[in-house]
């Protein structure tokens, strides 16, 4: 029966982990107890994301990310400052490597064609307040302005790259991690491509004359 | 996309900074995020740029959630057991 793990401070965690023979052995056991329950208990949160698997795929795959963690964790024992507990740290490894790994389960069948898919229409459809909660004429118009210079600025001033990715992630919801692999990149380079264009639909809007509560009053829900 | 979430993307667009921390700055940071909170004081206070990150992008987003439900459950016996977390997969 697997042993709830012996608690300790951040100091014994380091010190265990660096020694050698048995000592460290057991503070790998533990560590690796540590990681595969905070493992299993992101997939139990998010069981969503592993529906397509059975129980011991999803098992097989916890015991998976859990070596994984394990191994990051160890190798970078060393970047550990001491500013959270060491448990709160090493979670962290845990739920990264679930998270990728849960996410890019449910969306593994699709094409890139369906991840890339999106129509303007959608976005003026997206964008109008529903008329029967009764909006005011201007106030369509208005809506519309702001949605026609939102997709000015995704179809002319974003590049090719940018584009895709915020169709993929803004409006079709495809997992970041998912677009990392489908393209062949990394998380900071995503988000630096979501940032930029943010950036510019800031600078295009402002520049229009659109200020943030106005547009906000605009298409809050009545509420 | 329904309508909430295109009120939810305005607001991320205006609340865009020309400076924003990257995800390896977050993961290496969200830690001591969830640290402060958990000690009770003003995480987002102490760390802006980190809460901006999380409000912006939602892996990150999410993992910090999985994290700081994690850190509330206290020390590592308020964390189920392996057999009791494989038995309520269903």
């Amino acid at each position: 029966m697997p042993s709830m793990s012996t608690q300790r401070t951040n100091e014994e965690w380091l010190n265990d982990l660096n020694a050698s023979g048995e000592i460290q052995d057991a503070a790998i056991t533990d560590l690796r107890d540590l990681l595969l329950r905070a493992t299993l208990y992101f997939f139990n949160r998010n069981q969503g994301d592993v529906a397509g698997m059975d129980r011991d795929q999803i098992l097989q795959c916890a015991e998976d990310c859990t070596q994984e963690a394990l191994i990051a964790v160890m190798n970078r024992l060393a970047d550990f400052r001491g500013d959270s507990k060491f448990t709160t740290w090493v979670y962290k490894f845990a739920i990264n490597r679930a998270l990728i790994t849960a996410r890019r389960e449910r969306w593994k069948g699709k094409s890139l064609e369906q991840l890339t898919s999106f129509d303007s229409k959608t976005l003026t459809e997206w964008s109008l307040q529903d008329r029967s909660s009764g909006g005011l004429p201007d106030q369509s118009a208005i809506q519309s302005e702001i949605s026609d210079t939102i997709w000015e600025v995704i179809e002319r001033e974003l590049t090719d790259r940018q584009r895709e990715v915020l169709i993929m992630m803004v409006f079709n919801e495809v997992p970041m991690d998912e677009v990392v692999q489908r393209l062949g990149t990394n998380r900071n380079a995503i988000y630096k491509m979501l940032h930029d264009a943010r950036r510019k639909l800031k600078h295009r809007l402002q520049a229009r004359g659109f200020e943030i509560g106005e547009i906000l009053a605009l298409f809050t829900f009545q509420r | 996309m329904k309508h909430h979430r295109f009120e939810k993307w305005l607001r991320n667009i205006y609340e865009t900074r020309e400076e924003e921390i990257s995800c390896t700055e977050c993961f290496d940071l969200v830690s001591r995020f969830v640290e402060l909170e958990s000690s009770g004081q003003d995480a987002a206070a102490s760390m802006p740029q980190l809460r901006q990150h999380l409000d912006q992008c939602r892996a990150c987003r999410d993992e910090y959630e999985t994290l700081r439900d994690l850190r509330r459950l206290g020390d590592e016996s308020g964390l189920p057991s392996v057999d009791d977390l494989r038995n309520s997969l269903s």
